[in-house]
Formats: structure tokens, C-alpha cells, sequence
């Protein structure tokens, strides 16, 4: 592993949270995918980030330096309804997130998130959900002390052989008497369905 | 998170040449359209109306159906990007490997190639696709493209390229080839088994093998003579070669002939001990291996991701999964053990024993690899038939005599004879056929899922509960009907847990499934513990419930022996049918049963509960981090964390209010709190010594798994003792700081003095019991005082 580069011990004053928007991509879109691509094994094609950024552009909000305004931190999200469940529930999930690594350290991943959940909170989100590999416990502590918890475990779940913990903030109480299924999702079957979607899997924010 | 050897510079700019950014790719001509012509077919270019109609998007606008999802999205590769697209090369990079395959190889050489093959191949157990393992293989590759239809078509260098020069006949490419049979061989049984029974692709295994065939049309003893001739040859050259080189490649041929066999054997399905035979062999040779591994030379250049290309996959080339020789050699051996044991699972008893089988050989660490867990399911279910020679009936009849229904007329086999209608026989014969009708499937599923990963075990038994309890509901209007057959009069019953109840029926079949039920409960609150699902401070609350399901276990137990022993006893004194050999001889079986249920159940609960008010009091202390957390709440905590549970009607699900209360045990004292939880601790530890110490195999129902079982036991007992001593420290140090009567201030200096760690599963003595460990700090360097 390459060693980390050293870590700012104080950040260039007070930095910028913007909410994206589509007509930043030519700016941002690269420094977005280098921020994100760089811990990751396998690539994203820039359809994913699209995928993300074209429809929930107003749930992704980038930390910026003051100074000059190159990106720092991004988190990606998205929010659907989720079908599975009866009555389905409006789920957001926290696609990616990373926060350039000598900056790590200074809450601005947390303060990316919260922007995140509030911005899924005022759409009526009933909960909110994410992966993270099961070796980054600095992500996991940031979203259990906002409140996640694990719901469960996914074996073997990314490409490098790393399992995850599925993690969940409900941020409404769902009647249970209408839910028919509501421990699980369909992909819990015990006969599944085949190949399950590669993995979103950025959560870098140790 | 993942490595990487780029900087964030680098892969910016590799970035931004790529794809719709690249200039160079706008330089290019355009190609010409291709020439489309097809009978009945007129093709029109549209070409430029398409890019007249792009020309109106902004890039990075999506335009896309309602049914391109992520998962199409994910799965989108974007052309000249070497890290998706398999026909990118860079400047001056070949397409293909170029690799000879026909240039001679030094016996180390070959020796070299085989272990890494044997990595290769392990990589591919552990759940990597044939495309990053053995088939990067340049020999592996030639050998199977293109596909060989027979024994002679089956080498890396096929008789027309060979040109009569005989380099095929070359001795050491006879021995890489022989190797390379047995082992593409054994992938494709390997393949098959899994494939054939239930197993998550992608997630335990790949089983994709991208048209290459592992040489499905070649018949095995085909191979297994080519490994014999291999080996002949060997040791007639073994002068020429060096005698320790000689005898280490035929090591690893004898390795694959004994995993041919073995696998061969196994289609059996009886007498284990025969069947175990290969298996051993290939153990002993096995640790020779790993002797003569230093006598290889690796060859590098023999193995390519290039190969890939040529594979038919979707998937953007990937890298060669290397696994170093020492894991291989732990994998393997843990492998060849399993192969082993898992066969001593034929060695049937009785029901309780091959699921106590199953449960303790899953439970095993690391678990046994796919191949053993569908090896077993393979044991366990084919065609129907348990264990090679038993019916679905069988089984389930004897767990139904064992749990409930000892020297039950329910359960005579003559019942089925029985035509005249109104005879009851004839009722109680058919409603016994529906019972196990609905139940068998259900029954059956507990032995599958356990087959499983373990995060799949737990999200499996997730959703049996809710079968169980459906199957609870449907047995009782069953056991209504049966009480009217036997004329069974309510009776009411005394436990040493329950007073005198109502008068009530007893209800053998749906206190059979509701037992069931009561252990899969128990089973997803301890795979949680297991697999880390509960967070530090949800232990409290978890304890918590796991008692509460364990003593709801155990007041059933009890009243299922309260019904036995009572039918028993009116059976003996009424006198009208003598008490046969057999019914008595069931009937203490089943106590016997009733008793190791209810002891487990007894210490499981004891020891929930010591560990819950341990951790009720760790957290007063603050030495528990909490997170309360600005978003939701501990109520909807609560829900998501007991979702599993809210749909079942028995036990019902206690209420948020229950469960913080008995959480947080407002009313009691701390040092009451302690004195209870080392009291419930005395109760488990007494449970080991008084009962489940003291079990042979036959009375704790553990024949053929009674090792494993002990030794899971004794872990628990461990575990029993390390909770007393945490409780002890804790209590000491608390009547250390007796003087100290404000309890504000007392608890500080609690929180000061003492340290807890909670320790990680694999890191306890047994993975379902996280006792903390808890250190007293030294008075003068209590300073901060960090919670973990």
C-alpha cells in the first residue's frame, strides 16, 4: 500500500459545501471520479457516476477548498422507492463517499453525510441505507454515530473478497401490520436469483 | 478500502484521456458502415441522423428507458479504458500471450508450474473465477482450446503442431499434462457438485467456466491411467532428474488420482470409512508437498491475464488472484480435513445427532469450503434420499418420537394399513401425512441453511421463522384434530418454571415446530453476536433477549415433558396394553432428550442474562461508547433491530418500553445488579457441571459429532467463566469505592478505575458469548478515562 501523504493539520479555513449540479460537470466530474476511483480496485465507468449525478444531482454536495476551490470531499446518494418491501418504503442509499486523504480527520466526511440525510430527510426518506467493506472502521464508526446500525452482514460482497455489513438509519416508524415481508429483500431468498449487482462500494473516508 | 499505487494526479489525467475526452479518438477517420446484407432485410444508415440528434445533448446528459438500472449502469464498460475495456493494449503490447507452450521445461520448472496451479486452484475453492486462477494457465489453456473430444486431443501441444519432432513425448510436458488432467478433472466434478446444490454464485463460489469444457467428455479412468503412465515414467527417469524432483512431481500426480477417487467414492453415500480412504491418502501426501515445495521454479511468464481476452466474459480483465503457498497449504489441508470428517456424517444415529452434525461441522473456523458444505448437502438430500438409505419420513418421524411423541400411537407405521374410515387409525394415518407434508420441507430447510456462509445462514433462518410459525398455526388445528382421534383430555400441569396451568391439550405437533422455531429465534440473535451485527452497545439489550428467548425455551421443554411423562404414567397404571420394550426404551430416549434441551436452554439463558446486567452496568459507568446520534432514535433502533422478529406471534415480540427497562434496570442498584448476574453465571456454570458434562454421546445426542461438541462446550463454559471474573472485577471495585456514598461521584471513579475492551468474536472463546474484558487501572494513571 502507498503510504498515505500527510495530513493537513488545519484546513484552509472555513470550506465550501455545494450541492451539485449538472451544469458543474465539466469542472467537477473528473476530480469527482479521481477522488473516488483512487480507492478503489475496479474502475467505474462514467456511467455510474452519471447514473447518480444526472438524477439526484440535489443529493450530492462536495466539500470545496476556499481557496481555490478543488474538491475535497463528495458524497453520492440516490433515493427510490424500494419495492420489495410492502408497502414499499422510501429508501435513500449512500452510494459513495470519499474525502481526499490529507483531509481526513476533520469531520468533513460526517459533514457530508448529514447534508446528505437532510437533504433525504426533507424528500421523505423513511430510511437510508448503505454498504461498507467489513475492514473500514472508520467509516462504520462515522455512520454508527450518526445513528446507523448493522442490519446485516454480506459475505464476500466485493470483488476483493471483503465481506460488508449492510447498514440502515430508519428515520420513520413503517407500520409493521402492512408489510408482508419485512425483515428482508427479495434478494434474501433462499433460492436467489443469480449475480448480484457489482457493488457501489465507496465509503472512503478513514 | 482498497489500494492503489496511483496518485490522485495520475489517475486524473489518465482520466481525462479517456473515453469522450479523448482528442485522439476524435482525430481518427471515421470508420466506413459496416456492409450489412441479410436476405429479406433492407438496412438504412442512419448514422448521421444519430449524430445530428446527439448534437443536442449536453454531455453527461442520461438519456435512458425506466429499466436501465444501477445494476446496467455498473455493468457499463467504457471502450479504451484498459481497466474495462479487454481489447485495449497499450503501444507496442500483443494481443495474445505469446508464450510457447512447446519450449522445453527443467523438472523444477514443471514443479514450479504445479504449485502454482495448486494456489491457483485453491484461490478458485475460496470463491475466484477461473478466469483470475487456473485459467491464466498458458498450459491449462492450450490443453482446452480447442475443446478435446478425446483422451489423445487432451494436451497442451496437439499432435499437428507437434510436426513429428515428438516434443509432445517430451517426459516432463507427460507430467505437466498428466497433472494438468487430473486436475481440470477434478474442477469440472468440483463445478458440478456445487452447481448442483444450493450455494450463492458470485458470493461462495463462481462456477462460470467460460466455455471451456474441464473436460467434461473425457472419461476419468482415461486420466487416471495417463496419471499412472506419468508416474511410471517418472520414476524410470528418476536418475536422470534427480531423485528428490523425480519424487515430488509424483507426489502431486498421486494427489490428483487419490482426489479423482475420492470424489469418485463419494457418489456412494455409504460406509464412510471406506470412502475416507482417498481422502486420507491425499493428506499424507499432501504434507510431503509442502516439504518439496523449495524444489520448485516458478515460472511467471507460464501464467497471463492476457488469456482473458479470449475467455467469453462480460468482465473487464482482471488480475491474477495470488495466494501464497503457505495459505494453499492451510486452506488445502483444512480442506482435505473437512473431506474427513464431513464424511463421518453417514454414520447416521438419530435425527438430533445428524443436526447437532450439522450445526457443530458449520460452526467450525474458518468454515469448511463450498465444495464440503455442497459435498454435505449432496450427503444429506439427493434425490430425496437422506444419507444415502433413509426417507424424509424416516427422519422426521424418529425427531417427532425423540421430541415429542416417544411410543405414540400417532407414529405406528400400521396406521397406514388401516382402510376401514371410521377406524381412528385411519384418521390419525391420514392428518399424519398432512403434517408431514407441511412440515418435512421445512424441516429439511433448517439442515440446508445451515450449509450455508454463515451471513447466510442468519438471513436464511430470518425468513424460516415466519415458515415456522405458519407451520406452527397449521400443526395445531392438526393437533386438534388428532387430540378427537386419541380422545386426549386436557390435562393442566405444574413446572418448576410455570405454576398449575389452565387445563389445556398437548399439542405434539405444534410443540414440536414451536421448538423449532424457539431455536431458529435463538440461532439469529447468536449468529449476530457471531457475526458482529450487534455493535458494543447493543449487547445489553441483545443478552437481553437471547434470555428471554432461551427461558421462553425452556418453560416449553417443560411442558412438553409434563404431556410425556404423564401419557407415560396413565399408559402403565391404566394397564389395559402392556408398556412394550420399545415404547419404554422411546420414552427414555425422549427424556433424556428433554433434559439436554432444557439444561442448554437453562444455560444459554443463565449466561444471557449474567452478560446482559454485566453490560446494563458497564454502560451506567459509561464504559460502553453510545452513539444516541442525531438522526433517528433508540426506538426506531429498536425496530430495525427486532424486524426479524416483529411478524411472529409466539413468543411475541416485547414491546420498546420492555425491552429499554429491562435494558436499563432503572430500579435496581448496581451492586444488586451484580450480585444478580453472578448468581444467574453460578446457575450456567452449574447447568456444565450438574448436566451437560456428564452427557455421553448417545444422552447429549451428539453420536458421530461428540468431539466438536464437547469442545464447543467447554468453549461455553470458558465463556461462563470469563463473565464471572469480569462481574468480580467489576464488583471489587466497587466495594473498593464502598466509602463513596454519592453515587454520581462513585461512578466516576468507577468509570476512571476500570477498563473494558470488548473483544472482537473470533478473538472470545466462543464466538455466540462477547464477555468483556476488564482490567482495574492504576489509581494514579486513571486520568481520562477512555470508554474502549
Amino acid at each position: 500500500m502507498e503510504p498515505l501523504p500527510p495530513r493537513v493539520e488545519e484546513l484552509p479555513g472555513e470550506l465550501k459545501y455545494i450541492q451539485y449540479e449538472h451544469s458543474l460537470e465539466a469542472q467537477y466530474l473528473p476530480a469527482i471520479r479521481a477522488l473516488i476511483s483512487k480507492d478503489l480496485s475496479e474502475p467505474y465507468s462514467i456511467f455510474v457516476y452519471r447514473y447518480f449525478l444526472y438524477q439526484w444531482a440535489h443529493l450530492c454536495y462536495m466539500a470545496l477548498n476556499p481557496l481555490d476551490d478543488s474538491l475535497i470531499g463528495v458524497v453520492i446518494c440516490k433515493l427510490e422507492p424500494h419495492a420489495s418491501h410492502s408497502p414499499p418504503t422510501l429508501r435513500g442509499y449512500i452510494a459513495m463517499l470519499a474525502v481526499s486523504a490529507s483531509y481526513r480527520g476533520h469531520g468533513i466526511a460526517t459533514a457530508l453525510v448529514r447534508k446528505a440525510i437532510d437533504a433525504m430527510a426533507a424528500r421523505n426518506a423513511d430510511e437510508i441505507v448503505l454498504e461498507t467493506e467489513e475492514t473500514n472502521i472508520p467509516a462504520m464508526r462515522l455512520y454508527e454515530r450518526l445513528g446507523f446500525l448493522r442490519s446485516k452482514k454480506l459475505h464476500r460482497y466485493y470483488l476483493n473478497g471483503n465481506s460488508a455489513y449492510r447498514l440502515v438509519l430508519l428515520l420513520r416508524k413503517i407500520d409493521p401490520d402492512a408489510a408482508t415481508d419485512l425483515a428482508l429483500d427479495d434478494a434474501d431468498q433462499l433460492l436467489p436469483t443469480p449475480v448480484p449487482a457489482p457493488p457501489v462500494r465507496t465509503q472512503a473516508v478513514g | 478500502m482498497k489500494t492503489t499505487t496511483q496518485d490522485e494526479a495520475t489517475v486524473s489525467e489518465e482520466l481525462a484521456q479517456l473515453s469522450v475526452n479523448n482528442p485522439n479518438l476524435v482525430e481518427m477517420d471515421d470508420p466506413p458502415p459496416p456492409q450489412i446484407t441479410s436476405e429479406g432485410i433492407i438496412t438504412t444508415d442512419i448514422t448521421h441522423k444519430f449524430k445530428a440528434a446527439a448534437s443536442t445533448l449536453e454531455p453527461g446528459e442520461l438519456i435512458k428507458d425506466g429499466f436501465f438500472t444501477l445494476f446496467e449502469s455498473v455493468g457499463s464498460l467504457e471502450i479504451m479504458d484498459p481497466k474495462m475495456d479487454s481489447g485495449c493494449l497499450a503501444p507496442g503490447e500483443s494481443l495474445d500471450e505469446e508464450y510457447d507452450v512447446t519450449r522445453p521445461l527443467l523438472p523444477s520448472e514443471v514443479l514450479g508450474i504445479i504449485d502454482q496451479l495448486l494456489c491457483l486452484e485453491m484461490a478458485w475453492h475460496l470463491g475466484y473465477p477461473l478466469s483470475q486462477t487456473l485459467f491464466t494457465n498458458v498450459y491449462i489453456e492450450a490443453m482446452q482450446m480447442p475443446s478435446p473430444t478425446t483422451i489423445q486431443e487432451a494436451h497442451f501441444i496437439r499432435s499437428d503442431d507437434n510436426q513429428g519432432d515428438g516434443a509432445a513425448q517430451n517426459p516432463m510436458f507427460t507430467v505437466l499434462r498428466a497433472y494438468c488432467l487430473g486436475l481440470l478433472k477434478a474442477c469440472w466434478y468440483v463445478n458440478e457438485r456445487i452447481k448442483s446444490e444450493h450455494y450463492y454464485e458470485e458470493e461462495d463460489f463462481v462456477t462460470n467456466t467460460y466455455h471451456r469444457s474441464l473436460l467434461e467428455d473425457i472419461d476419468r479412468t482415461e486420466i487416471r491411467d495417463e496419471i499412472l503412465a506419468a508416474r511410471r515414467l517418472l520414476h524410470s527417469i528418476r536418475h536422470e532428474i534427480s531423485e528428490e524432483v523425480s519424487q515430488a512431481l509424483s507426489l502431486r500426480l498421486e494427489l490428483r488420482t487419490a482426489f479423482l477417487r475420492a470424489i469418485e467414492l463419494s457418489e456412494l453415500r455409504s460406509n464412510p470409512d471406506s470412502l475416507s480412504l482417498p481422502w486420507s491418502q491425499m493428506k499424507a501426501v499432501w504434507a510431503a508437498i509442502n516439504k518439496s515445495h523449495h524444489l520448485g521454479k516458478p515460472v511467471p511468464e507460464a501464467f497471463s491475464t492476457k488469456i482473458q481476452r479470449r475467455v467469453a466474459s462480460t468482465m473487464p480483465p482482471r488480475p491474477i488472484v495470488h495466494l501464497s503457498f503457505e495459505e494453499t497449504f492451510k486452506h488445502f489441508n483444512n480442506l482435505l480435513e473437512d473431506g474427513i470428517e464431513v464424511l463421518k456424517v453417514l454414520n447416521y444415529h438419530d435425527p438430533q445427532s445428524l443436526l447437532n452434525f450439522v450445526l457443530t461441522f458449520q460452526a467450525k473456523k474458518p468454515q469448511p469450503l463450498v465444495y464440503i458444505r455442497t459435498l454435505l448437502q449432496n450427503f444429506l438430500f439427493k434425490d430425496m434420499v437422506i444419507l444415502g438409505n433413509l426417507s424424509i419420513r424416516q427422519v422426521l418421524d424418529a425427531d417427532l418420537s425423540i421430541v415429542v411423541l416417544p411410543g405414540s400411537r400417532l407414529l405406528d407405521p400400521a396406521n397406514d394399513a388401516v382402510e376401514a374410515p371410521y377406524d381412528p387409525r385411519f384418521a390419525m394415518a391420514h392428518q399424519m401425512e398432512v403434517f408431514r407434508q407441511r412440515a418435512a420441507q421445512s424441516y429439511l430447510d433448517i439442515h440446508r441453511a445451515f450449509c450455508q456462509n454463515r451471513c447466510r445462514v442468519r438471513r436464511t433462518l430470518c425468513h424460516s421463522i415466519q415458515d415456522w410459525e405458519t407451520v406452527q398455526i397449521d400443526a395445531e388445528d392438526i393437533d386438534q384434530l388428532l387430540a378427537v382421534q386419541l380422545e386426549e383430555q386436557p390435562m393442566s400441569y405444574t413446572t418448576t418454571l410455570t405454576s398449575s396451568s389452565e387445563p389445556a391439550l398437548s399439542l405434539p405437533l405444534s410443540s414440536w415446530a414451536y421448538l423449532y422455531k424457539l431455536r431458529l429465534m435463538e440461532w439469529i440473535v447468536q449468529l449476530g453476536f457471531e457475526l458482529e451485527t450487534y455493535q458494543p452497545d447493543e449487547l445489553a439489550g441483545m443478552y437481553w433477549y437471547l434470555s428471554y428467548l432461551a427461558k421462553t425455551r425452556a418453560q416449553h421443554v417443560e411442558r412438553i415433558k409434563a404431556f410425556t411423562v404423564s401419557r407415560y404414567n396413565e399408559k402403565r397404571i391404566a394397564g389395559t396394553s402392556k408398556v412394550t420394550k420399545s415404547e419404554e426404551e422411546q420414552h427414555k430416549r425422549s427424556l433424556s432428550y428433554l433434559r439436554v434441551t432444557l439444561i442448554d436452554a437453562a444455560v444459554t439463558w443463565e449466561l444471557a442474562d449474567g452478560l446482559s446486567c454485566l453490560y446494563t452496568v458497564l454502560h451506567r459507568l459509561k464504559l460502553i461508547p453510545t452513539y444516541p446520534g442525531p438522526y433517528s432514535s433508540d426506538e426506531l433502533r429498536y425496530d430495525i433491530r427486532m424486524k426479524p422478529f416483529s411478524t411472529v406471534g409466539l413468543p411475541e415480540l416485547p414491546s420498546f418500553e420492555t425491552f429499554k427497562n429491562a435494558t436499563a434496570q432503572p430500579d435496581t442498584s448496581t451492586a444488586d445488579l451484580l450480585t444478580y448476574a453472578l448468581r444467574a453465571v453460578e446457575g450456567a456454570k452449574r447447568g456444565f457441571h450438574d448436566g451437560l458434562a456428564v452427557l455421553n454421546e448417545k444422552e447429549a445426542f451428539t453420536v458421530g459429532t461428540h468431539e466438536r461438541w464437547v469442545a464447543r462446550t467447554k468453549n461455553t463454559l470458558k465463556s461462563v467463566i470469563s463473565t464471572s471474573i469480569a462481574i468480580g472485577a467489576v464488583q471489587r471495585a466497587l466495594n473498593n469505592n464502598g466509602e463513596n456514598n454519592n453515587k454520581e461521584c462513585r461512578d466516576d471513579v468507577l468509570h476512571n478505575d476500570l477498563k473494558v475492551e470488548v473483544p472482537k468474536p473470533d478473538k472470545t472463546y466462543h464466538e455466540w458469548w462477547i464477555v468483556p474484558k476488564i482490567t482495574v487501572t492504576e489509581k494514579k494513571k486513571a486520568a481520562g478515562g477512555e470508554g474502549v
